[in-house]
């Protein structure tokens, strides 16, 4: 039975009829046409569906959607200022942290959550915050350094 | 990959849950985080009609009971338990364990209820049936297992990281019926075959668990052997309580939990008999892993071979037994 929800995405409110079965990736990508959520694997195991509920980092090809009624959702979309990049998305692309790019909305988002709970992450911090993002082609240097920089970046933009 | 049809219930309490999951019967499924559920769904391993989410339900943070036992409300999600205060005071074991399982945006969905409930897992029932392995194995009915050819029966192992963690602790869980709720201790919720993995009838649902204080000098360690070190199933975790008596030389008890190598996490009884009254020394340790990497006869699973468990777990069980001792002094 179809059932109506509300969600809050990027800030901005709105009613979707949903099947109990679709995900919050599928209303995302089909119903809200935010592609920026990307779908690897379907089943948990890659995060480039990590979308933001409430601050917490979730994999929104795993939730659905129904589950997520009146939550405040941010996706990749709702990262940066139109055209201006937040500061992890410009150390992502200053390090070269990206090639493909299929994995590094999931990237940043966890990136996102793991700075603003920690600001100066040492290594092991960001090895365990970025484990459950897999990236098949860069390998993972350039996007620790990437963290890093970032890091350092938001660091002395507070100072 | 898309999910099979289902129809999606919130009931909005515990004691509804369990209603309605007796109401439903088998029909019916409880879900919280859903992280070990949805993908065996995608896969089409299992097909509720219904399920039973429990995830609009609010979740009571840890608290200290009069008598000094701390109770663990089973919906916490994971990240939350390893990065709680009072855990991490109480029962370092825990967090350590939580922290130790898949990912972080895994350990913000799953919950502790979800790890200690979860599936029996294994290389070739885990993934879909659709062109490869088509054929059913035990565990979807069938009369085979693909893991071991000739095996007449199934070989898929418990995986949870908390369980062995909790048992260890001494930890007992409170089940909510329909009827009456019911406390037990944790090592006696499983029951060791992998097609039911959990001993709870239809309508019951795990709500807590109450971890006793300790009472003497207590040192703790816990290892989960990986290959990769993220991500990841353990090819077997440890987890070991050494108690001590008040002098702080001899050992009162130690309670010794091996996970991900059976059909259940298995207790090291005779190790942890030969720790009992004895000072603790490197040769002891020695012998006691020797022990409990026999006693705990793992299976092969995930493509590791019995016999490089058997002799990894000898190795860790010494070092995870000195990390333990080495708390105290």
């Amino acid at each position: 039975m179809k059932k109506i929800i509300e969600l809050s995405v990027n800030g901005e409110s709105a009613e979707f009829l949903v099947e109990p079965q679709e995900t919050l990736l599928e209303v995302l990508r089909d119903h809200m046409g935010l592609t920026g959520t990307k779908e690897g694997c379907g089943t948990g195991e890659c995060g480039s569906c990590t979308v933001l509920v409430g601050d917490r980092p979730i994999l929104s090809c795993l939730t659905p959607a129904v589950e997520c009624h009146k939550q405040d959702i941010i996706t990749i979309e709702g990262i940066g200022e139109g055209n201006d990049l937040s500061p992890v998305q410009q150390a992502f692309v200053d390090c070269g942290a990206i090639q493909c790019g299929f994995c590094t909305p999931g990237m940043v988002l966890s990136t996102e959550v793991l700075l603003k709970e920690n600001p100066n992450p040492q290594e092991k911090d960001i090895y365990k915050a970025l484990e459950g993002n897999l990236c098949r082609c860069t390998g993972y240097n350039k996007i620790i350094e990437a963290v890093h920089k970032a890091s350092k970046q938001m660091v002395a933009e507070q100072e | 990959m898309r999910l099979p049809k289902f129809e999606h219930v919130q009931p909005s309490s515990r004691e509804e849950a369990s209603r309605l999951l007796a109401e439903y019967g088998s029909r019916a499924q409880l879900v919280a985080g859903g992280t070990d559920l949805y993908p065996r769904m995608k896969y089409g391993l299992t097909r509720p009609d219904v399920l039973i989410s429990l995830k609009g339900l609010s979740t009571t943070p840890p608290t200290v009971d009069p008598n000094g036992d701390l109770r663990i409300d089973a919906l916490m999600p994971l990240a939350d338990l390893a990065r709680s205060q009072m855990v991490l005071e109480k029962a370092p074991l825990l967090s350590e364990a939580a922290l130790s399982v898949a990912s972080n945006q895994i350990r913000h969905m799953g919950t502790l209820g979800g790890n200690l409930c979860q599936e029996n897992r294994c290389f070739y029932y885990n993934q879909t049936h659709t062109f490869q392995f088509i054929e059913p194995c035990f565990k979807r009915n069938g009369d085979q297992c693909y893991l071991i050819p000739k095996g007449k029966k199934c070989w898929a192992v418990f995986p949870s990281d908390t369980a062995p963690a909790l048992i260890s602790l001494g930890v007992s869980a409170t089940i909510l019926g329909p009827k009456e709720s019911r406390q037990l201790p944790l090592e006696n919720l499983y029951t060791g075959d992998p097609l039911k993995p959990l001993a709870i009838s239809d309508g019951e649902v795990l709500t807590d668990v109450l971890l006793p204080s300790a009472d003497s000098l207590r040192g703790t360690a816990f290892v989960k052997f990986t290959l990769r070190g993220g991500m990841e199933y353990a090819a077997f975790s440890i987890a070991v309580v050494l108690d001590m008596e008040n002098d702080g030389i001899l050992c009162r008890a130690a309670r010794i939990t091996v996970g991900s190598v059976g059909a259940r996490p298995i207790r090291a009884g005779k190790g942890e008999n030969a720790m009992a009254g004895q000072r603790l020394s490197k040769t002891l340790f020695q012998e006691v892993a020797k022990r409990v990497a026999t006693e705990a006869n793992p299976f092969p699973h995930h493509g590791y071979s019995a016999a490089y468990l058997r002799a990894c777990l000898e190795v860790e069980a010494r070092r995870s037994l000195t990390q333990a001792a080495e708390q105290i002094t």
